[in-house]
């Protein structure tokens, strides 16, 4: 059960890279792009903890976690840039 | 699976490559930059590099992108 669980999960991920990717370069204008990164930011943190799962290192929900605090700041950092704040 | 997600990643390293070189605004370019490191820091924790993907993703994708963004302002001062 907990297989085909993560297997789902997987599919999932690998299908949102691809639609993801797509709006990247579809995209019309600068705050798509930037929606983009940041919807590829959230699935890149649920491929690493999964991937910690899949091989049995638990030091790689590390990097998930450090780079779910530093996400953060690139698309604040953008925002800030368009509103002419920076 | 595993490799599979790999090639994809792989893929998305060199789309945001030549997007970040092809694109016509500024902030894109810059955007899809951060991108690009963003997937290799991916492809270092799939690779079993996870001290090399943490900096990675501190320097690559955090720093260098405020850092493009905060000179672009100061340089020109228009998107």
């Amino acid at each position: 059960m907990a297989e085909v669980m993560l297997n789902i999960a997987q599919t999932l991920i690998l299908i949102s890279i691809v639609f993801g990717i797509l709006r990247l370069i579809l995209g019309a204008t600068t705050v798509d792009r930037v929606i983009a990164i940041d919807l590829l930011t959230i699935i890149s943190i649920a491929l690493i903890a999964l991937f910690a799962h899949h091989a049995g290192r638990f030091i790689y929900l590390d990097v998930a976690l450090v780079y779910g605090l530093l996400s953060f700041l690139g698309v604040l950092a953008v925002a800030r840039f368009l509103e002419k704040g920076l | 699976m595993i490799e599979m997600l790999i090639i994809l990643l792989c893929g998305g390293i060199v789309t945001s490559g030549i997007l970040a070189v092809r694109l016509e605004s500024t902030v894109g370019a810059v955007v899809s930059a951060g991108l690009a490191s963003l997937f290799a820091a991916v492809t270092y924790v799939l690779l079993a590099a996870p001290d090399v993907a943490m900096t990675e993703a501190s320097i690559g994708s955090g720093l260098s992108t405020v850092i493009f963004l905060y000179a672009i302002r100061k340089t020109r001062g228009e998107d």
